[in-house]
C-alpha cells in the first residue's frame, strides 16, 4: 500500500522581523503575534529558485530517510512560482538531483490547496502506473512577488519547500479526499506583477466554506471530533486557523499552529506541520488546505498498521 | 428581525474581540474602540450571517459605528 513514508522541509536561514514593520503598517505586538501569527517570515536568496528550495528539502529528506535516488520513479512539484514558464520545475529538480531517466515528472499549478491535490495526484498516478517511490515537492517562493508596501501580503508570506516521500509501508495513508473550487472569486488572490489579496473575501471564504467542508467529510465517514487526533489546517494566518477551529468547535490542543517563526509558506504550510506530527502515535489526522482559486481540499489520514 | 444596538453588541461579543462589548459606545467607530482590521471583518461576517444580508466592500464606510450598522442593516432588511 502506498502512502506517506516521510516528510522533510527546508526553510531559508534569512528571516525578516515583522516587529520592524510596526510603524510602517501601524500595527502592534498583539496584532503580530496573536492575529496574523507571524513574527518572522523567511526569505530565500534573490538568485534562488523554487527548484533550489526543493533540492534543499530533498537533502534534508536524505538525512532522515533511507532512500536510493535510483529508485525514485515519480516526481511532482507543486508551485505557482516555477523557475521558468518553460520547462516544468519538476524536470529541473530531476536534473539537479540526477534522478533516473525512468522517472515520471510533472508540475501541479496550485497555491495553498496544492498539497492536498498533490497528495491525491501522486498516489493515484503511482498506483495506476505501478510506480513505487515518489517525491511530492511543494515550493512557492513568494518573496519575488510581494509588494513590500502592501500590508495585506508583506507581513504574512514566507519562503520554504517540503518533500513528501511516497512509498510502500507508509506511516499514514489517506482514506479519502474532498475538493472544491469557487472560480467566480478567482480575482480575490491574484498575481499579475505583484500579489494582490482581498483579505476580507479570503477570510469570509475560509470562515464559511471550510468548516462545513471539513464537517461534511467527517460525516461521510461517520467520524466525530473524538475520532480525529489532529486537525492540520493551512497556516494562512493565526486568525484564520483560530476562526476555523472555533467554528468547528475543536479543542485548541488538537489544531497545531506553527507559522510564527516562518510565515505562510503556501502549499508547503500543511506538510511543514505534518512533518512534526508524523512520528507521533495518532490514529487519524485531518488535513485541510484552502486559498488561491478559490480552491480547497481536505483528506483524512489513517495510521498504517504495517510498519517496517 | 430588526437590528438594535443591543443585538449588534451581542454579535460583537460573539466575535470574541473585546473584553466587554457591553461597554462599547454606539456612536464611536469600531476601529477606535480596540477592534482591529481583522476583528472588524469577522464582525461584519457575523452580522451578514445573523441577518442574512451582504455588506459589499463599497458599503464598508457606511458601517463604521454600531449606530451606523443598525441603520444600515435595518435599511437592508426593509428594502
Amino acid at each position: 500500500m502506498l502512502g506517506i513514508k516521510e516528510i522533510a522541509s527546508y526553510l531559508p536561514e534569512k528571516k525578516i522581523s515583522n516587529y520592524d514593520k510596526k510603524e510602517k503598517f501601524d500595527i502592534d505586538d498583539d496584532f503580530i503575534k496573536n492575529k496574523i501569527g507571524v513574527e518572522y517570515h523567511t526569505v530565500k536568496e534573490k538568485d534562488e529558485k523554487a527548484s533550489d528550495l526543493c533540492v534543499k528539502a530533498f537533502e534534508n529528506l536524505q538525512k532522515k530517510s533511507k532512500l536510493n535516488k535510483e529508485d525514485i520513479d515519480c516526481v511532482i512539484v507543486v508551485t505557482q512560482n516555477p523557475d521558468y514558464n518553460i520547462p516544468h520545475t519538476s524536470a529541473i529538480v530531476h536534473g539537479k538531483l540526477e534522478l533516473s531517466q525512468k522517472c515520471a515528472c510533472f508540475d501541479i499549478s496550485l497555491g495553498c490547496s496544492g498539497y492536498i491535490y498533490g497528495l491525491s495526484n501522486i498516489l493515484a498516478f503511482m498506483q495506476s502506473n505501478g510506480l513505487q517511490n515518489g517525491l511530492l515537492f511543494t515550493a512557492d517562493p513568494y518573496s519575488d512577488i510581494i509588494d513590500k508596501e502592501d500590508k495585506n501580503t508583506d507581513l504574512i508570506f514566507g519562503d520554504g519547500a517540503t518533500v513528501t516521500y511516497i512509498s510502500q509501508n507508509p506511516k499514514y495513508t489517506p482514506i479519502d479526499f474532498s475538493f472544491g473550487t469557487n472560480g467566480q472569486a478567482y480575482q480575490e488572490i491574484l498575481c499579475d506583477k505583484y500579489l494582490y489579496m482581498n483579505g476580507r473575501a479570503v477570510f469570509n471564504f475560509t470562515a464559511t466554506t471550510i468548516p462545513k467542508h471539513i464537517q461534511k467529510l467527517l460525516t461521510k465517514h461517520h467520524l466525530e471530533d473524538k475520532d480525529i487526533d489532529r486537525y492540520i489546517l493551512h497556516q494562512g494566518s493565526k486568525y484564520i486557523v483560530d476562526t476555523i477551529r472555533k467554528r468547528l468547535k475543536v479543542d485548541e490542543a488538537k489544531v497545531p499552529f506553527d507559522m510564527l517563526q516562518y510565515g505562510n509558506t503556501v502549499s508547503s504550510a500543511v506538510p511543514m506541520v505534518l512533518e512534526k506530527e508524523l512520528h507521533k502515535e495518532y490514529k487519524k489526522m485531518l488535513l485541510s488546505a484552502y486559498g488561491i482559486g478559490l480552491s480547497w481540499g481536505s483528506t483524512i489520514l489513517e495510521k498504517t498498521q504495517i510498519q517496517e | 428581525m430588526q437590528a438594535t444596538v443591543e443585538n449588534i453588541k451581542e454579535i460583537i461579543a460573539k466575535a470574541d474581540v473585546l473584553g466587554d462589548a457591553e461597554d462599547m459606545q454606539s456612536n464611536v467607530p469600531l476601529s477606535e474602540q480596540g477592534i482591529d482590521s481583522l476583528d472588524v471583518v469577522n464582525v461584519y461576517l457575523l452580522i451578514e450571517e445573523e441577518f442574512d444580508i451582504k455588506i459589499p466592500d463599497e458599503d464598508l464606510k457606511q458601517v463604521s459605528t454600531i449606530d451606523d450598522i443598525v441603520v444600515y442593516v435595518n435599511n437592508k432588511l426593509g428594502s
